[in-house]
């Protein structure tokens, strides 16, 4: 209950203009990039779609018609997960009460509905597709311009790319949190991925299922593990860990489109790096879609952004009147 | 002519293919030795056998096998049906010479430059070791013993 209580309020402070970290307006173009381009005004989109490239990848969807099943693109039918629910007085002030008398972390507690559930809300959505449904932006992006195929494992693809910058930031949180979100966002992936057999790809056996979770599981594994490599190596090593897992290491592969991804990565790790750890604990960040520029804050800016923060976190800590769910531990000066 | 051009804008394509840095372990397929194959074949030049030559041991398919699953969950019925398609593909010397451009910018980490993400993200406050650890095991500079990687596993780090 007291999930579904912190989930909205991240929601809500999520589109106000408040959490504006990810808007053009606070992102202005240093002016120290020596190579003159015009590489930081490009967003991923607009490079993707001037490329002259033609190409008509294999596509390795099975075009099966699908048993119609009821689509399930809510991430799941609790009442406690729907934007629309209202928690009832009783059980909000019953919840305060026991994180007050029993003294509960709640940066510990606010993991499942933050990671476990928001996080994962945005990793999920970009690479969700339905037959015969139009496709989100977002969606539109990985399918239509780079061409991926419209299949199950390439929405994991897509899906465990976005944990993964996540994670990144996630590792530079204190240590038992910091996991403790991974291991949340992990979880409620495959149980996700479990539901999302059996009901829309028409699995039948728990046997089926778990080699297709064990596979999946490996692939997870495989991909943090070249993709951290990538991020701290180079660029390049970066775009070809993206060519062997996102793009299954197709040969007519577009140099730009992976330069694209490469731009939309570095540039979601740079916002998050500008992230104090309160904010990115509390829900306050949501993916810069790929038709979305990132501008480079000027230390100005920077200081600015972090002025705003600090002055909204102290007055929330300061309240006389401060909900026991609303307390943290976490900076918010970092 | 212009199908000169193209050759000739494949073969700097190829030029600066080979300049791409090396992969530190070895993956079920590497990135320049697919990429070189393909634009040689576009700029019309033969074949290098350097690619054969360095065809994996059994050593090395057994530990590619243990290591790494099918990619993308896919059949290996189909997976042989992608690897033996040949790509339809159309090129020009404009895109050819976008696709050096692009490679170039990655060769010259111009997006980890401009995009610093400092210390916050490279030495994370949870696990600061955590990135020079993986690159240090991938450089063979220092490896993990049964010790230090059982303190990994109940600690985390």
């Amino acid at each position: 209950m007291l999930h579904r209580n912190i989930l909205r309020s991240c929601y809500r402070v999520n589109y106000t203009p408040l959490s504006t970290i990810n808007q053009r307006s606070l992102f202005h173009s240093y002016a120290h990039l020596s190579a003159k381009e015009n590489i930081e005004e490009k967003s991923p989109e607009d490079l993707v779609k001037h490329s002259h490239y033609k190409s008509n990848p294999f596509d390795a969807t099975s075009n099966k018609p699908l048993q119609k099943k009821p689509k399930n693109d809510l991430l799941s039918l609790s009442q406690y997960e729907s934007g629309s629910y209202q928690l009832p007085q009783w059980k909000n002030a019953l919840g305060e009460l026991v994180i007050k008398y029993f003294k509960l972390d709640m940066d510990r507690v606010r993991a499942g509905s933050i990671a476990g559930s928001y996080y994962y809300s945005l990793c999920r959505s970009p690479g969700l597709q339905y037959e015969n449904e139009p496709l989100s932006e977002a969606a539109k992006f990985f399918y239509e311009d780079l061409k991926l195929p419209r299949t199950f494992s390439q929405w994991f693809q897509i899906t465990i790319l976005h944990e993964w910058i996540l994670f990144t930031r996630m590792r530079a949180m204190p240590f038992k949190y910091g996991r403790n979100y991974q291991q949340k966002l992990v979880d409620r992936t495959f149980s996700d991925i479990e539901m999302r057999l059996f009901e829309e790809m028409n699995v039948t056996s728990s046997r089926i299922s778990d080699q297709y979770l064990k596979d999946f599981n490996t692939q997870l594994r495989g991909a943090v593990f070249a993709y951290d490599e990538g991020l701290y190596t180079d660029d390049a090593t970066l775009a070809t860990a993206i060519w062997r897992n996102l793009f299954g290491g197709r040969k007519d592969i577009d140099m730009i489109y992976l330069e694209a991804v490469v731009r939309y990565v570095r540039s979601n790790i740079y916002v998050l790096s500008k992230i104090s750890d309160r904010e990115f604990a509390t829900g306050n960040f949501k993916f810069v879609p790929p038709n979305e520029t990132v501008e480079v804050l000027t230390p100005e800016h920077e200081l600015e952004l972090k002025q705003k923060v600090i002055e909204k976190y102290e007055a929330i800590d300061n309240k006389p009147d401060i909900l026991p769910s609303e307390r943290s531990n976490l900076s918010y000066k970092n | 002519m212009s199908k000169q051009a193209v050759k000739d804008a494949a073969k700097s394509m190829v030029k600066v293919l080979e300049k791409f840095p090396e992969e530190r372990i070895k993956h079920v397929i590497s990135f320049k030795d697919v990429q070189i194959e393909r634009f040689q074949k576009i700029s019309g030049a033969k074949m290098s056998t350097g690619a054969e030559a360095q065809k994996p041991s059994i050593s090395d398919i057994k530990d590619i096998i243990n290591r790494t699953s099918k990619p993308l969950g896919l059949s290996s019925k189909l997976l042989k049906e992608m690897q033996s398609s040949s790509p339809q593909e159309e090129f020009t010397e404009v895109s050819i010479n976008e696709q050096i451009k692009a490679l170039n910018n990655l060769m010259a980490n111009k997006l980890k430059n401009y995009y610093d993400a400092g210390d916050k993200i490279y030495k994370p406050a949870g696990n600061p070791y955590y990135y020079q650890r993986l690159l240090d095991e991938l450089e063979g500079k220092r490896k993990e013993n049964i010790f230090t990687a059982f303190r990994t596993v109940v600690f985390g780090k």
